[in-house]
C-alpha cells in the first residue's frame, strides 16, 4: 500500500472508524436542530416583546426592555463562553450534555433569529396595518391575518442561513466534551499522528451539508419570490 | 356627526394642527384643500384616531371618542378610510380583502360578506377581478377596490385622503367616477384632494387647511371664486 493510502485506511477504514465520523455528524445535527427550534422559538417571543405597544406618554414597554437587554447581552459575549456557563455554572448538575448545548446555542441563537423576525415584520408595508385597523381589526387580528403572513416570507430565506450559520457554530461543543464531528475529527488525529486525512475528512462532510442546505434554500427563496408576483 | 373641539396635534416639538374646530353633519361632503405638509392628513387621521390628538374632543355619533375608555375598533367600524396608497392586502385576494373585516369582525357571515363584495364589486365593473391578488391590478383597479373594502363595512362616514393623488392621470376619472357616485348615495364623506374641479363639484363644504389651522372655510362656490385670505389667494392661483 502506498502511503496516501495507508493515511487514509487509517483515518476512516481501520476498527470501522467512519462510524465514529457519522456519530459525530448525527451529534453535530442534533444540536443544531434542537437549537434551532429553541432559537425560533425564543425568537418569536423577544420579537413580539420588542413591538409591543407602549402604553399612551411611555415611549418602551417593560417587555422591550427586558427582550433589548437580552438581545445586548446574547451579542455581546462570545459563544464559547455562554456554552461553558451553561455547562459549568447554571446546568452544572446535568448529565445530559446534548441537551444543555442545544439550550445553550437555542438561548443564543434565539437573539438573532429576534432580529430577523422584528426585522421582517417591519418590512411589511405600514399602511396595510393602518387599513386593516382603519376597517375595525384590532391590533392582533391584523397581525394575524395580514402582517404575520407577509412577514413570514420575509424571515423564511435568513432563518435558514441563521440555520446553516448554527450547524458550523456547534464546533465549539468539544470545549465541553460532546462528541461531535469536529471533536471525533480532532481525536482520531491525535491518535493515528496524522492530522490531514481526519480534518479534511470532517471539511468534505460539513462543506457537502451546508451546500446541500444553501441549494434547497436558494429553491425556497426562488419560490417565494415568485409567489410574490401571483 | 363628528364634532371636533379645539384638536391639537403635536410629533415631537413639531405642531401640525392648532386648535382647529369645526362639525360635519350628516350627509355633508367636505373636500379638504391646502398645501402640502399642511396638516390635511393629520387632520384626516385624527377622526379616526389613526393619529392620536394631543390635546381636544372629537365627538362622533353622540360618543367622545378620545376618551381613552371607549373601544376605538367599534368607532372605526363606522368610518371607511380610503388611503393614497391603496393599502390592498397583498396577501389576500380581492374578495378576501373585501370580506375579511365585516367576517372577522363577527358582522356577516361569509356569505353574506361575499354577496354584499360581489355585489359591489359590480357596481365599480371590478366583478371579474374578485379572485385575483391586489399585485395583478393597476392603480385604479387597486383604488376602487379600496373604497369598496370600505364600503362593505357600511359605514356612516367616508374619509378619503388624497385618493387620486398616486395614480397615473388616465386613472384619476375612474376613481373619482365612484367616488362622485357614492356622493350622490346622500354619503357623509371627507375628502382630502388636489383635484378642485373635483372639489368644487361634489363637496357642499370647502376647508382650507394651512398651517396646522383652517383658515377659511365656505360652500365652494364662494371660496373658490370670492377668497378671502392672502394665502387662499396664492394657492389657489398656483393650483388652478
Ligand atoms: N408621524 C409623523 N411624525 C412626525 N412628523 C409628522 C408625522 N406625520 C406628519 N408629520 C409632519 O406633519 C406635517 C403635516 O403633515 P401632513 O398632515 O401629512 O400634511 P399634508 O397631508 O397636508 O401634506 C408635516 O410637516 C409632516 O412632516
Ligand atoms: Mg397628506
Amino acid at each position: 500500500m502506498n502511503e496516501i493510502q495507508t493515511k487514509f485506511y487509517n483515518a476512516f477504514i481501520v476498527k470501522d472508524r467512519w462510524l465514529l465520523y457519522f456519530k459525530g455528524l448525527g451529534v453535530t445535527m442534533e444540536i443544531a436542530v434542537i437549537a434551532g427550534i429553541i432559537g425560533i422559538v425564543i425568537g418569536c417571543i423577544i420579537a413580539l416583546m420588542k413591538l409591543s405597544e407602549p402604553k399612551k406618554g411611555h415611549k418602551h414597554t417593560i417587555w422591550w426592555t427586558i427582550a433589548t437587554v437580552y438581545v445586548d447581552i446574547i451579542r455581546g459575549t462570545p459563544a464559547v463562553l455562554q456554552l461553558l456557563i451553561m455547562w459549568f455554572i447554571v446546568f452544572s448538575s446535568s448529565n445530559n450534555g446534548v441537551l444543555v448545548a442545544s439550550l445553550s446555542f437555542g438561548i443564543n441563537s434565539g437573539a438573532y433569529v429576534s432580529e430577523i423576525i422584528r426585522a421582517g415584520i417591519l418590512a411589511v408595508d405600514r399602511g396595510q396595518t393602518e387599513a386593516g385597523r382603519s376597517l375595525g381589526l384590532t391590533r392582533g387580528q391584523t397581525m394575524k391575518e395580514i402582517v404575520l403572513p407577509q412577514a413570514i416570507k420575509n424571515v423564511l430565506p435568513p432563518i435558514g442561513n441563521e440555520f446553516i450559520t448554527l450547524i458550523k457554530e456547534t464546533a465549539i461543543v468539544g470545549y465541553v466534551s460532546l462528541s461531535d464531528l469536529t471533536r471525533v475529527a480532532s481525536q482520531i488525529s491525535s491518535r493515528t499522528y496524522e492530522a490531514f486525512m481526519p480534518l479534511i475528512g470532517a471539511a468534505v462532510i460539513y462543506f457537502v451539508i451546508i451546500k446541500v442546505l444553501t441549494l434547497l434554500l436558494e429553491a425556497l427563496e426562488r419560490r417565494l419570490r415568485k409567489s410574490d408576483l401571483r | 356627526m363628528i364634532s371636533v373641539k379645539n384638536l391639537c396635534k403635536q410629533f415631537d416639538t413639531t405642531k401640525v394642527l392648532d386648535n382647529i374646530s369645526t362639525d360635519i353633519e350628516k350627509g355633508d361632503k367636505v373636500a379638504i384643500i391646502g398645501p402640502s405638509g399642511s396638516g390635511k392628513s393629520t387632520f384626516l387621521r385624527c377622526l379616526n384616531l389613526l393619529e392620536e390628538p394631543s390635546k381636544g374632543e372629537i365627538w362622533f355619533e353622540g360618543q367622545l371618542i378620545t376618551d381613552p375608555n371607549v373601544n376605538i375598533n367599534k368607532i372605526r367600524e363606522k368610518m371607511g378610510m380610503v388611503f393614497q396608497n391603496f393599502n390592498l392586502f397583498a396577501n389576500k385576494t380581492v374578495l378576501d380583502n373585501i370580506t375579511l373585516a365585516p367576517v372577522k369582525l363577527g358582522l356577516m357571515s361569509k356569505s353574506e360578506a361575499t354577496d354584499k363584495a360581489m355585489e359591489l364589486l359590480t357596481r365599480v365593473n371590478l366583478r371579474d377581478k374578485a379572485y385575483v391578488y391586489p399585485a395583478s391590478l393597476s392603480g385604479g383597479q387597486k383604488q376602487r377596490i379600496a373604497i369598496v373594502r370600505s364600503l362593505a363595512m357600511n359605514p356612516d362616514v367616508m374619509l378619503f385622503d388624497e385618493p387620486t393623488s398616486a395614480l397615473d392621470p388616465e386613472m384619476v376619472g375612474e376613481v373619482l367616477e365612484v367616488i362622485k357616485g357614492l356622493a350622490e348615495t346622500g354619503m357623509t364623506m371627507v375628502i382630502v384632494t388636489h383635484e378642485m374641479g373635483f372639489a368644487r363639484e361634489v363637496s357642499n363644504r370647502v376647508m382650507f387647511i394651512d398651517e396646522g389651522i383652517i383658515m377659511e372655510e365656505n360652500t365652494p362656490d364662494k371660496l373658490f371664486n370670492d377668497p378671502q385670505s392672502k394665502r387662499l389667494k396664492e394657492f389657489l392661483s398656483k393650483v388652478l
